[in-house]
This record gives structure tokens, C-alpha cells and sequence, in this order.
């Protein structure tokens, strides 16, 4: 990838208590990482790896103590403005409504009003969402509430955008719509993207490259470079894609091995 | 179809069926009370009671003006004129529940986002406001006449007591309840403490405060009748007192029929509307589907 590497993750190990023996937990190892600008980078890996714990320590919702990551040359401490983060679920505010959900971040941020509404409109349309403005949390599906949060996140501009099983939550007939849709908008805008999920489809179909992480401790097993061109990245087109099927089936059976070591313990 | 079931039909049509299934609910509602006012008229027609103990109802009504003789006019009642008692013992239970009302709330939703948010606050403050709520308000009454004497600083004192550790208590319990993923998605698009608890900690505990709100309301109105008759020297409650006292039976009904009315009222008018406004808007009631 060219461009320069906008998060640098260096020898990361994190270790929290366990909530109930109190027992330390080794989540992730000797994590060596680099995400390019307008690279999208999928994490895939069985549940409990430590993916999560990763993300979170890039959002700075997790502070640590052995290795460094930083973020556009800057070392992270604590949440920010320049990473922003889209959850699983239920985190868009059920109190503000679709517009002013989206501009959050900018009016955290100070931005003026007028700017605010540009941007705000302009992100409104880019998630096919006008005509909703005024609408409420609770008055949209949970399609929609994604990408009201992916659309708050994109108008905050930030250096890199998190994403944590954005769509683990929703229908897979959604789920489906929305990777589409994912697809378009990283085109549209050329975000940095750090994607988290336990999809092997969902990451081969959106990565431009695909970590695999071992079972816990997290440490990184592979890296698959996944090269197909966004504009054939449509899932009408991918299922008989043999690059995406390739890569696909490559990620499977990494992850398996995974899984199944597991079992056998 | 037969004719009645057309006219039916025809009347949800025009009238909406919503419409009329809440007028049936209001209906229902006022049976009781029709009941009440029948037995009442009727007892004053055969006279089972005498009029010492149940007045008849054109009393209770005569009583309003018999109270308000000597005040010289509206104007004059709104200026708290020393002839109209009625208004000024309105006037002096209302005033005292605004009052307790913006020093109380304010104080309670402040100590509660902190406690709610820190539970190193909360680990000092909880205990005792499960100690002060588990008392009830009123129980403080003879103490505070013997701090304040009898007057309005007995009763504002019963009132603010009971309104801030009610108001406390919800909020502390809302703020536990919003999701930490609210927060934290505020936090990462570079909010600050101060953001947090603006737009996230104090509208998502609004459902709890305004539970809070009505039952501070309920509870403090409560004692604070209860504060007047005992500690007060004015007040609806001093005016049911005074008058059972010089056996006035009529005005002790009236004093009751009114601060049930201004207890509805004021819920009706003031916290249902600020709860269609906040929490039914953002779709955090639960609702019967």
C-alpha cells in the first residue's frame, strides 16, 4: 500500500483483571500493526480474541501500558476526535434526532452552524437518508440507526474510522445492504478504515487486506492482501468472483484452525 | 347490519375510534365521584348525617365565598389583601411547592448526575439516602418545629427534605442506567466531562427524574398539608386544621376538594406535558402495544 501508515499499533500486550476471580487475563500479544491512509483494514478472528480489546485501545476507551499505538504520529491517550468510532449497537443518541445525531461531532467540535448544516446534509445523503432528518431513533429500523451512526461518524471527518461489528446487530438481508452500501461510501470519501468482525464473508468482501487473529492470547496468525478493485466489490457479483472466493476460503480455514484448536482443550 | 351497529360504525368513522375509546375511559372515571355527589345530595335530603358532619354540597360551595367576603377583588387576592383567606392560603401552599420546587430539584438532579456518575460520591451519599427516603417526610415535622419554630421555614424545610433525597435517589438510579456506549461514543467524537453529562447523563436519566419529579410531588404536597396543620401558620392544610377546630366542616371538605384538584392539575398540566416533550418524543416510555 502506498501512502503513509496513519495508525501504528508497535509490540501492544494488554492484560486486564478478570470482572469476577479477579485473575489476569492475557488478551493480546506482541501486536505489530500498520494501517495505511485510505486503506481499509478487516480484523477477523473467533470470538474472545481480543479484537475488541483492540479497537478500543485505538478509540483510547482502554488505556494500556506495554508497546505504543499511535494515530497520525500521535501517541494515543485517551478518546478523541481524530478516531472516530461506529459500535455494534444502540449508540447513536435515542434523545437527538437523525440530523443532529449526525452533526454531534461537529458541534462538539465547535464547528459553525451554517458549516455544520452543509456537512450534516451532505452525509445525510451520502447514507440515503434524506427525508429523515427529523426523525428519531426509535422511529427508524435498525438498518437505518447504522447508518445514521457510520454517517455521525464520516461527518466528524476523522484521520481513521473504527468499526466495531457495525452490523452484527441487523438482519442478514440488511446486513447484506449495508456491506454494499459500506463499499460505495469508502469509495465515495477514501476514509481509513479499521474494521473489527467475526465474519469471514464480511471481511473478505470489504478488506483490502485481512488480519486473522489467533485465539487468545490475541496475537496476529496472517495477513491476506485481498485484491480486488472497489468497483467490482458488489455482492450480485462476488459470489463468483474466484479472487473473492479464494481469499474467502483462505480466511475460513485460518479461523477454523482457531476455533478448533479450542475445542480440543 | 342492523340500524345500530350502521349508527356505530358511522360515529368511530367520524369521530375517530381512539378518540372515543378515551371519552369511554373518562366516563368510567367519573362514576365514582357521580356516585359520591348523589349519596352527598342524598344524605343532605334525608339528612342521615347532620350538617356538622357532612355539610351539603351548596355549603362547601358557599364556603368559597364565605371565606373570600372582605376581599375587596382579584387584583387584591393576587396582592395577598390580609380579607381573602381563601386565595392567600392557596397562594401560601402553592408558592411554598414552587419554591421547594427550584431549590429542591435543581439540587437533587445535581447531587445525583455526580453520584450517579462516581461511585466513590455515591459510596458516601447512597446509604444515607436510603436512610432519609425510608423516613417519611413528615416524621421530621416536631423536630423541625422545635429548630424553626411554627411558620414557613417548618414547612419549606419538611418539603425541600422530602423533594431533594426523592429527586437524588431517581437520578443517581437513571445516570446507572444509561449505557456506557452512549458515553462513550460521545467521548470519542472529542466530547469533554462536561459534554457528557450534558448530553448524555442528563437525558438519558430524564425518564428516572421525572418519576422523581411526580413523586416529589405527590409525596411533598403530602407533607407539606401535613406540615401546615401541624408546624404552619398559614396554608391549605392550616386552613382545614383551623376550621375542623372551630367546627367549620364545610370549609375542611372545601381545603380537601382543593388540594386534590391542585395536586391534578399541576400534573396534569405541567408533568405530563414535560414528559410528552422529553421522553415519550425520544421513545423512552414503554408503552402497551
Amino acid at each position: 500500500m502506498s501512502g503513509e501508515a496513519k495508525l501504528i499499533i508497535q509490540d501492544l500486550c494488554h492484560h486486564y483483571p478478570d470482572e469476577y476471580t479477579g485473575e489476569s487475563v492475557h488478551a493480546l500479544e506482541g501486536i505489530n500493526l500498520q494501517v495505511y491512509e485510505n486503506e481499509f483494514v478487516a480484523i477477523v478472528g473467533p470470538s474472545g480474541c481480543g479484537k475488541t480489546t483492540l479497537l478500543n485501545i485505538v478509540a483510547g476507551l482502554l488505556p494500556y501500558r506495554e508497546g505504543r499505538a499511535m494515530v497520525d504520529g500521535n501517541e494515543i491517550h485517551g478518546p478523541g476526535p481524530d478516531r472516530g468510532v461506529v459500535f455494534q449497537e444502540h449508540a447513536i443518541l435515542p434523545w437527538r434526532s437523525v440530523a443532529r445525531n449526525i452533526g454531534h461531532g461537529l458541534e462538539l467540535q465547535r464547528v459553525p452552524k451554517e458549516e455544520t448544516r452543509r456537512r450534516v446534509q451532505e452525509y445525510i445523503d451520502l447514507v440515503g437518508l434524506s427525508g429523515f432528518e427529523d426523525r428519531y431513533p426509535h422511529e427508524l429500523s435498525g438498518g437505518m440507526k447504522q447508518r445514521v451512526a457510520v454517517a455521525r461518524t464520516l461527518c466528524a471527518d476523522p484521520v481513521i474510522m473504527l468499526m466495531d461489528e457495525p452490523f452484527a446487530a441487523v438482519d442478514a438481508q440488511t446486513r447484506i445492504t449495508l456491506q454494499d452500501e459500506l463499499n460505495r461510501i469508502v469509495m465515495a470519501t477514501r476514509k481509513t478504515i479499521l474494521f473489527i468482525t467475526h465474519s469471514v464473508e464480511e471481511a473478505a468482501f470489504l478488506g483490502d487486506r485481512c488480519i486473522v487473529f489467533s485465539r487468545r492470547p490475541g496475537q496476529i496468525k496472517t495477513e491476506i492482501k485481498i485484491d480486488i478493485p472497489r468497483e467490482e466489490r458488489v455482492w450480485k457479483d462476488m459470489a463468483d468472483n474466484p479472487k473473492f472466493t479464494e481469499a474467502r476460503d483462505k480466511i475460513l480455514r485460518l479461523v477454523r484452525q482457531e476455533v478448533t484448536s479450542d475445542d480440543e482443550h | 347490519m342492523t340500524a345500530i351497529t350502521e349508527f356505530s360504525v358511522a360515529i368511530q368513522k367520524r369521530v375517530g375510534r381512539k378518540r372515543l375509546l378515551k371519552a369511554w375511559k373518562f366516563l368510567m372515571g367519573t362514576v365514582p365521584f357521580l356516585f359520591i355527589i348523589g349519596m352527598w345530595e342524598l344524605n343532605t335530603h334525608f339528612g342521615w348525617f347532620p350538617p356538622i358532619e357532612i355539610p351539603p354540597l351548596s355549603d362547601v360551595w358557599g364556603a368559597i365565598f364565605f371565606l373570600q367576603t372582605d376581599c375587596p377583588g382579584f387584583v387584591a387576592a393576587m396582592q395577598q389583601h390580609n380579607e381573602c383567606n381563601l386565595t392567600n392560603n392557596i397562594m401560601s401552599s402553592v408558592g411554598r411547592v414552587i419554591l421547594a420546587g427550584f431549590v429542591g430539584i435543581p439540587l437533587g438532579i445535581a447531587f445525583g448526575i455526580l453520584a450517579g456518575m462516581n461511585r466513590t460520591i455515591s459510596g458516601y451519599l447512597e446509604p444515607i439516602g436510603i436512610f432519609m427516603n425510608s423516613v417519611s417526610g413528615i416524621a421530621w415535622i416536631p423536630l423541625a418545629i422545635v429548630w424553626f419554630g411554627v411558620g414557613w421555614e417548618t414547612t419549606l424545610f419538611i418539603m425541600l427534605n422530602t423533594i431533594f433525597w426523592l429527586i437524588f435517589f431517581n437520578t443517581m438510579m437513571g445516570v446507572r442506567a444509561v449505557p456506557k456506549v452512549l458515553v462513550q461514543g460521545v467521548q470519542t467524537m472529542g466530547g469533554s466531562y462536561f459534554d457528557t453529562i450534558k448530553h448524555v447523563f442528563l437525558p438519558g436519566a430524564m425518564p428516572s427524574i421525572i418519576t422523581g419529579m411526580r413523586m416529589s410531588l405527590g409525596f411533598g404536597w403530602r407533607a407539606l398539608i401535613a406540615a401546615e396543620m401541624i408546624g404552619g401558620d398559614s396554608g391549605l392544610g392550616f386552613m382545614i386544621f383551623v376550621s375542623a377546630v372551630e367546627f367549620k366542616t364545610e370549609e375542611v371538605f372545601l381545603g380537601v376538594i382543593l388540594i386534590s384538584l391542585i395536586y391534578l392539575i399541576s400534573d396534569r398540566y405541567l408533568l405530563v406535558p414535560l414528559e410528552k416533550w422529553t421522553i415519550e418524543r425520544w421513545g423512552l416510555v414503554w408503552k402497551p402495544t
